[in-house]
């Protein structure tokens, strides 16, 4: 379970994240939503401790997440998987290279750098690929690779580190519509198959209501909504998202048919 | 030929008077920077007529010179090493000894410096503005005159030649590895320490395989110029075959000081010629960099 007390990040005198207060339960998917600028990257980036709270504290379990140092710290973000909008791999190495990253909280530094990797940590690598289906470019560049691509190659960095949680800054940002549904679905295939915490900043507020279990509203650095995602209603999408409401819902007007418990289209290959 | 007159210079015609009212600046010609540049040109023309005043410069002298250098050049044909041959390839093999070992030496030495004075590994402002100064420092000495301080260190031969060599470069390295590291993108190191990687990681994964082939390339630069600086310092006794350039040319031996020259320049041209090829292998013939 992950858990925000009163998290504030002031960057200078501007005030990114303003008194955040969550509660996570382990195995949910959490949508974070909210129009650019409202704190979604910054609270994301904190929890993984990429940013360092200026308030407040975070929690995983019984561990203070804001107090770890040095190598817990290591171990900590080894088990919050981030994932970001530009895939942030090494892009002249190769495709297995850049999963194995995953494995760095796990292997001596020295062998790390020579990257001689065990036959294990090599193993996992591959199967994570062969997850979606990529197993077959491990040996390619990971900048021969398509958006889409590069972003299952992330997620499968990600599942490596056997995390308890995956953080994904805006995965879907930089994907045309195709490649969208296939790394969503991935997502998706981490939290129901293997258990994983997702929490998700979305830009598009139907992939959110589609995808999520919960949907968190940002407005200015403070939780604005909390809620399943069929209580947002249009009107309070319009208010969360102001200017921005028509480009990120399609069906303006009339509200989406969101089936509580029911199949999802995107659930048939979870 | 008639120029088509489109609408907007007729409109800029019509209104030309109005336009200069307007803006009066844009149309002011502007005297004070011309009279600069007139005094910069004079300044630059009287300083060179003074300097050659100082020195002696007399075109007559400049004249007769040309005709012994004629002479030497006449002398100098056919080259010949004598019985030297042997000696020479040595010499030269050392001068290329000196490069090698030099270049290798400042690059190593540089890569660990350059990570202090590169802003986005080392953020301790201090730490950072001093090792920048201490490279630039080291680099505003030239080989030469390394060489001849390290001479009075280790004494005569091939190991001043290194040292100097060393030192000189570790400065001008140091600056541009910094410079490389510092254009890097940050974001390969952000998915590293996501990750669980430490900072030696961020450092290993993400920026090393992008400032890789720039570095690789920067050093086989050096080492072909220093090649050429190389030759330089063995005239003043740090070793390799600029020592029997300044004996030959000393003793007058015209053939064989034609004959090292041939030697130099053929090596050199063969290291450049290579070195070039190597470089664009490794930077990739996309001309990627980053
Ligand atoms: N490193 C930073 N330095 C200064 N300001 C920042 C930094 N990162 C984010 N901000 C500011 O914090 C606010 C929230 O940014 P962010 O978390 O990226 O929002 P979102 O991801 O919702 O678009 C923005 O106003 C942004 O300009
Ligand atoms: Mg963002």
């Amino acid at each position: 379970m992950l858990r925000l007390e009163g998290v504030v990040k002031n960057f200078g005198d501007k005030c990114a994240v303003d008194r955040v207060s969550l509660v996570v339960p382990a195995g949910q998917m959490v949508g974070v939503i909210g129009r650019s600028g409202a704190g979604k990257s910054t609270l994301l980036r904190m929890i993984n401790r990429l940013n360092d709270p200026s308030k407040g504290s975070i929690w995983f379990d019984d561990v203070d997440v804001t107090a770890l140092r040095g190598r817990p710290l290591r171990e900590w973000r080894a088990r919050c998987a981030m994932i970001f909008q530009q895939f942030n791999l090494a892009g002249r190495l190769d495709v297995l290279t850049n999963v194995l990253m995953g494995r760095l909280g796990y292997v001596g530094t020295v062998r790390a750098m020579f990257k001689l990797w065990s036959e294990e940590d090599r193993s996992i690598a591959l199967s994570a690929l062969d997850q979606f289906d990529m197993a077959g470019l491990a040996a390619q560049r990971a900048d021969t690779l398509s958006g889409g691509q590069q972003q299952r190659v992330a997620i499968a960095r990600a599942l490596v580190q056997e995390p308890s949680i995956v953080l994904a800054d805006e995965p879907i940002a930089s994907l045309d519509p195709r490649n969208t549904k296939v790394v969503m679905d991935a997502l998706l295939r981490i939290n129901r198959h293997f258990g994983i915490t997702v929490i998700c900043n979305l830009h598009s507020l139907d992939t959110a209501r589609n995808y999520c279990d919960r949907l968190v509203g940002m407005a200015q650095g403070r939780v604005v909504f909390d809620d399943v995602p069929h209580a947002l209603t249009d009107n309070l999408a319009r208010e969360l998202y102001g200017l921005d409401a028509g480009e990120v819902m399609d069906t303006a007007g009339t509200a989406l048919p969101v089936p509580k418990d029911g199949v999802r289209p995107s659930m048939a290959v979870a | 030929m008639t120029v088509h007159k489109s609408p907007l210079r007729a409109r800029a015609e019509a209104d030309l008077a109005g336009l200069k009212l307007r803006h009066p600046a844009v149309f002011r010609a502007p005297l004070g920077a011309r009279l600069m540049t007139a005094a910069i040109a004079t300044f630059a023309t009287a300083l060179a007529v003074y300097t050659l005043w100082r020195f002696g410069f007399s075109p007559l002298k400049f004249v007769e010179g040309l005709g012994k250098l004629g002479t030497v050049v006449v002398l100098m044909v056919p080259p010949d090493p004598g019985n030297q041959f042997w000696n020479y390839v040595v010499a030269l093999g050392e001068t290329l000894a000196i490069a090698f070992l030099g270049t290798l030496g400042a690059a190593l030495l540089a890569l660990p410096v350059s990570l202090l004075a590169a802003k986005n590994v080392i953020a301790n402002r201090i730490i950072h503005f001093s090792s920048r100064r201490f490279l630039d420092t080291i680099r505003g000495v030239d080989t030469l005159i390394w060489a001849l301080i390290w001479i009075n260190v280790v004494g005569l031969g091939p190991f001043a030649g290194i040292l100097a060599v060393l030192t000189s470069d570790f400065g001008a390295f140091g600056k541009l590895f910094s410079e490389a590291i510092e254009a890097a993108d940050k974001k390969p190191v952000e998915g590293v320490v996501s990750a669980g990687g430490s900072d030696l990681h961020g450092f290993r994964f993400g920026v090393l395989p992008q400032v890789m082939p720039v570095l690789l390339s920067q050093i086989l630069y050096y080492f072909e110029s220093n090649v050429r600086s190389a030759t330089i310092i063995g005239i003043v006794g740090a070793g390799g075959i600029g020592l029997y350039l300044a004996n030959e040319i000393a003793q007058a031996e015209w053939p064989g000081v034609a004959f090292l020259i041939l030697m130099i320049l053929g090596t050199v041209a063969a290291i450049d010629w290579i070195s070039g090829k190597v470089r664009l292998a490794i930077i990739g013939t996309r001309g990627r960099v980053a």
